[in-house]
């Protein structure tokens, strides 16, 4: 302690001695010098003018370590860019913050329609050396609706549908269902042969329960009404078509099987305690016969058991309503965008160019565990028979992509606490479509 | 001469004030300029008036919110000082082991939140948790129930969550104050003939006021406020039952509502400063 | 004082049940990061762990953990200077002088603790990108030493207060200034003050994560909580043994720190007392 109290004294004398000993200058006297030199050492990088430092920002925690060794390279050319990998857990939050601030990244990976609508990003339309090798459909994907300007690159495509345990189906004879009435037939014959293995696997974290809802409900939305059409009516707020809070709704549907479901014991207990990784030790452990997720979460399965690559299947999500058709996630995953205000942005496009590369593609590709999106890109994402499985059920079924136009005070995790209320027996499935049509309205 | 003296040496709390008024008070006061408009975050700001102030009384989540805060506030505040006192008188005595005694209790206060959220969250998952298998391989299941599940019982999971990872804190205060009554007192009101509990209330009581004024205010503000505990244990759910008025003023701030949310904060400032002055009036000494 | 023998015997098994509920969960952790990577945790006796080392080492080298400490050390020593001397000086000049002006010092610190700190963070940003304090460790200080400065007021006020006015009028009749009378007279007697003020503070500035979060950005400048954060997402799940040790391995300085203090700290609470 006592040598503790004379290092803190010592310090402080030092600072006291800097501060001329008059005592109402300590503060700025303590300041200013460290301000000044920040103020230097920011002048002193930026008056060369090929000198450019490049700020990028992400919340692909997956791809951390391979873009740390990528822009290392890219540094390493010394061309006079130096990119800086920033990283943030709450990307989407952090970035509004950003804008708000003034302080927006030169490139980055979180992508807002609010920030579309305001005009914050720079349209990318005459970049033809990405796009030429681009799969058309995922340009397609790429593109704002509204202005048909495409302001982001998506470097890899994802899916989404119900993994399942192949053999527990096959021996059990039964094959993935196209309609409601199959799906819980399927879930029926599974919970009477094996009464401790949870049909499906649904676990409680509010972006998983969102996603659902962007799957069932608006996803026979999205395959009825064709993606175009329905990005439209999302965005105009067209209640004709949306009919959220409608009695024989989409959504009204989807909660009253979800409760049935519930109260028939076809899902997990705790659904709105377990988590992402419960899900995965649930179903490598054969304690799950099936659950909805994306290709992200594959990595995750196969690390746990890598035995398990044979036994992965993959199925659409089948329809929930009468006139319904089975559909598939198959979306824009990893989309690129640059900052329309930002002072380097031949800088950024270079960087972009150097990242987009197919060398590099394919890495990040089999990083990230899904496909990409570049024609010249062929890569190792997943084992074989999971991807012949994969594009088996793409061809099968209406492929759709995310809700994207959700309303800005509306996301998707905020639908998802809205599942979790309705699990938790707060809503019934009617008063649940009222709140979601009342939450997405008042989000507008 | 000392007239002079006095009249510059109050403000040697200049820097202090410089220091705070540039990184808190400058963006505070243009801050709560937002609270009178729809800023959203981006682009241009309109002026409301007292719209936002309005919207928030009409909120019926936000009105959940407020029941929630003010729970949680009144059962950890209350507990967190009893608890704390309980354990000061217990440990105000002479034992092998004291010190070692008094770090552990204060062990759980010096944690990072975010390790604790995933602790308690590992322990108390029901039906996968720590304490479920240890239950089990007792041969007891099902002890460890859905709790975090359903709204009353979640909301007690956290007071008491909450209690076990500061009440090490209030303990430290109490027993600072114990320990500076001086023994002489006690001993003379005990030759008086006064019980156990006389002697607590009579003369313990009115000595700690100090101890109890510091933990009582640090504990309302500290629950009222209450952000750490709840985001890492059920996110505010499930659904939005367990959010707390700290919750709510984040998710509206990100939520593109900068503007309302800084009229919330500022009914949140009126919510914690009246319990604060009536028990800093409660809890002032008599000189 | 006068216990009987099973009243003594009462408060020891009291005391023993109160610090096995508050080491349950450190217990947990340590079983967990010890456990062997292959290891289904709810296998076997869940209460013995395998005793794998080498996790602790997988945890260091994976986690960059130590930039984070070293970080993290950096601003909870300049915080705390600053605010022990910017608030200590303050502290005394509003027990000392109870003028208008230094009411109103205390009062703005005391009001604005109970002001949610959010409602700053969009101007607090753009200032702090104005002087180029982002991403730098003294920056957070600064805005770390806003958030102690209440705290650090209210204590020396209360703990100066008790102190006797003639200290201060003799080391005036010597010739010091008011600054050399608090900084040679006043600070050494006060030490109780400083050890409350560490101990209160101390470990919620090495464990800030909100303004952590806005203010370092990149992967050098992180501090524990932030470093914590991204290795638990990197591995969330799948990696149990490596996260609880990677968690151990952050909680060790800290309690290494209180077990060497607590003496100080406990003995300064008391023998300063709150006697204010």
């Amino acid at each position: 302690m006592k040598k503790w109290i004379a290092m803190l004294l010592l310090s402080l004398m030092l600072v006291s001695t800097l501060a001329g000993c008059t005592p109402a200058a300590t503060t700025p006297a303590t300041e200013a010098p460290a301000a000044a030199e920040a103020t230097e050492q920011a002048a002193a990088t930026e008056a060369p003018a090929q000198d450019v430092n490049l700020s990028f920002f992400t919340g692909k925690v997956e791809t951390i370590d391979l873009l740390d060794e990528i822009i290392a390279a890219y540094n390493a050319q010394s061309n006079g860019i130096t990119v800086e990998q920033e990283y943030q857990a709450d990307a989407s939050n952090i970035i509004k913050i950003k804008f708000a601030s003034d302080a927006v990244p030169d490139v980055m990976t979180t992508y807002e329609q609010e920030f579309v609508d305001q005009g914050k990003y720079l349209p990318l339309n005459d970049m033809s050396q990405w796009w030429d090798r681009l799969i058309p459909s995922m340009k397609e994907s790429c593109t704002d609706l509204a202005s048909g300007n495409q302001y982001r690159v998506c470097t890899n495509m994802t899916m989404a549908g119900f993994f399942y345990n192949k053999q527990m189906f096959a021996d059990l004879g039964i094959t993935p269902a196209t309609t409601w009435e199959g799906f819980v037939a399927n879930l029926e014959a599974i919970k009477a042969a094996y009464p401790d293995v949870d049909p499906w696997f649904i676990f409680g974290e509010a972006w998983h329960l969102g996603h659902l809802i962007e799957f069932f409900p608006q996803g026979y939305i999205k395959a009825k009404y064709g993606a175009t059409a329905a990005k439209q009516a999302f965005l105009s707020n067209d209640s004709s078509i949306l009919q959220w809070g409608s009695p024989d709704g989409a959504m009204a549907t989807f909660a009253k099987n979800l409760v049935d479901l519930q109260q028939k014991g076809l899902i997990n207990a705790d659904v709105l305690t377990a988590t992402s990784d419960n899900c995965i030790d649930a179903f490598v452990t054969g304690k799950a016969a099936m659950f909805s997720n994306g290709m992200w979460c594959l990595s995750g399965i196969l690390e746990k058991n890598p035995d398990m690559a044979d036994n992965i299947g993959f199925a659409p999500y089948p329809a929930m309503m009468a006139d319904g058709v089975p559909v598939v996630l198959v979306a824009e995953d990893s989309g690129y965008s640059i900052y329309v205000d930002s002072p380097n942005k031949d800088a950024a496009v270079d960087f972009l160019t150097y990242l987009f590369s197919a060398e590099n593609m394919k890495k990040y590709s089999e990083a990230l565990g899904s496909p990409s999106a570049f024609t010249d890109v062929t890569a190792d994402w997943a084992p074989a028979s999971v991807v012949s499985g994969v594009s088996d059920a793409v061809k099968s079924a209406t492929n759709i992509g995310f809700t994207n136009e959700k309303p800005a005070g509306f996301s998707g995790d905020d639908a998802g606490r809205l599942v979790q209320d309705l699990l938790a027996g707060t809503y019934t499935p009617e008063e649940f479509a009222l709140a979601y049509e009342a939450a997405w309205n008042a989000g507008f | 001469m000392r007239h002079k003296r006095i009249s510059w040496a109050q403000f040697l709390s200049l820097p202090a004030l410089m220091l705070y008024g540039m990184f808190f008070v400058y963006p505070l006061l243009r801050g709560i300029g937002m609270s009178v408009t729809d800023w959203d975050g981006m682009g241009e700001a309109t002026f409301v008036g007292l719209q936002n102030f309005i919207d928030f009384f009409h909120d019926a989540r936000a009105m959940h919110d407020i029941k929630t805060t003010l729970i949680f506030a009144l059962g950890s505040a209350v507990l967190l000082n009893v608890v704390g006192l309980c354990y000061a008188l217990l440990m105000n005595s002479d034992f092998r082991g004291k010190s070692i005694a008094r770090v552990v209790i204060y062990l759980p206060a010096i944690i990072s939140p975010l390790i604790m959220g995933y602790i308690w969250f590992f322990l108390l998952q029901p039906g996968r948790g720590f304490l479920h298998y240890a239950f089990a391989q007792l041969g007891m299941t099902d002890i460890i129930g859905s709790w975090m599940s359903s709204y009353p019982s979640a909301l007690l999971v956290l007071v008491l969550v909450n209690v076990w990872q500061f009440s090490g804190m209030t303990m430290i205060i109490y027993l600072a104050g114990l320990q500076s009554i001086p023994s002489e007192i006690s001993e003379a009101a005990l030759i008086d003939g006064a019980s156990n509990w006389q002697r607590f209330w009579r003369v313990s009581v009115p000595m700690l006021m100090p101890a109890i004024r510091i933990n009582v205010v640090t504990n309302i503000i500290g629950s009222l406020s209450v952000f750490d505990v709840i985001m890492s244990l059920t996110e505010g759910g499930p659904g939005y039952a367990t959010e707390s008025l700290s919750i709510y003023i984040m998710r509206m701030c990100y939520g593109s509502r900068t503007g309302y949310s800084t009229a919330v904060a500022m009914i949140l400032f009126f919510i914690i400063l009246i319990p604060v002055l009536v028990s800093m009036r409660f809890t002032r000494q008599k000189s | 004082m006068k216990e009987n023998k099973w009243g003594k015997a009462l408060r020891v098994l009291m005391i023993l049940i109160i610090c096995a509920a508050c080491l349950i969960p450190f217990y947990v952790l340590l079983v967990l990061s010890l456990n062997a990577p292959s290891r289904v945790f709810y296998e076997g006796n869940i209460f013995m762990p395998n005793f794998h080392w080498q996790n602790f080492i997988d945890a260091w080298n994976k986690s960059r953990i130590g930039t984070a400490m070293l970080n993290s050390a950096i601003i909870t020593a300049g915080t705390l200077i600053v605010t022990i001397v910017t608030g200590g000086l303050a502290g005394y000049a509003i027990a000392r002088h109870s003028t208008r002006y230094n009411k109103f010092v205390f009062g703005l610190l005391i009001g604005c603790m109970m002001i949610p700190g959010i409602i700053n963070t969009v101007p607090l940003y753009i200032l702090m990108r104005q002087i180029n304090a982002i991403d730098t460790l003294w920056g957070m200080i600064c805005v770390c030493s806003t958030l102690a400065m209440p705290s650090a007021v209210f204590i020396y006020a209360t703990f100066i207060r008790a102190l006797p006015r003639e200290m201060d009028e003799a080391a005036a009749l010597d010739g010091c200034s008011p600054f050399a009378t608090f900084w040679r007279v006043i600070f050494p007697m006060i030490k109780p003050a400083t050890a409350s003020f560490v101990i209160l503070n101390g470990f919620g500035i090495w464990n800030n994560y909100a303004q952590a979060v806005f203010f370092l950005q990149s992967r050098a400048k992180q501090n524990i909580p932030q470093a914590l954060s991204v290795f638990f997402q990197q591995f969330a799940g799948a990696k149990w043994h490596l996260m609880a040790a990677t968690a151990v391995i952050a909680i060790i300085p800290v309690v290494i720190v209180f077990l060497v203090f607590q003496k100080q700290f406990i003995k300064g609470l008391s023998d300063g007392a709150l006697k204010g």
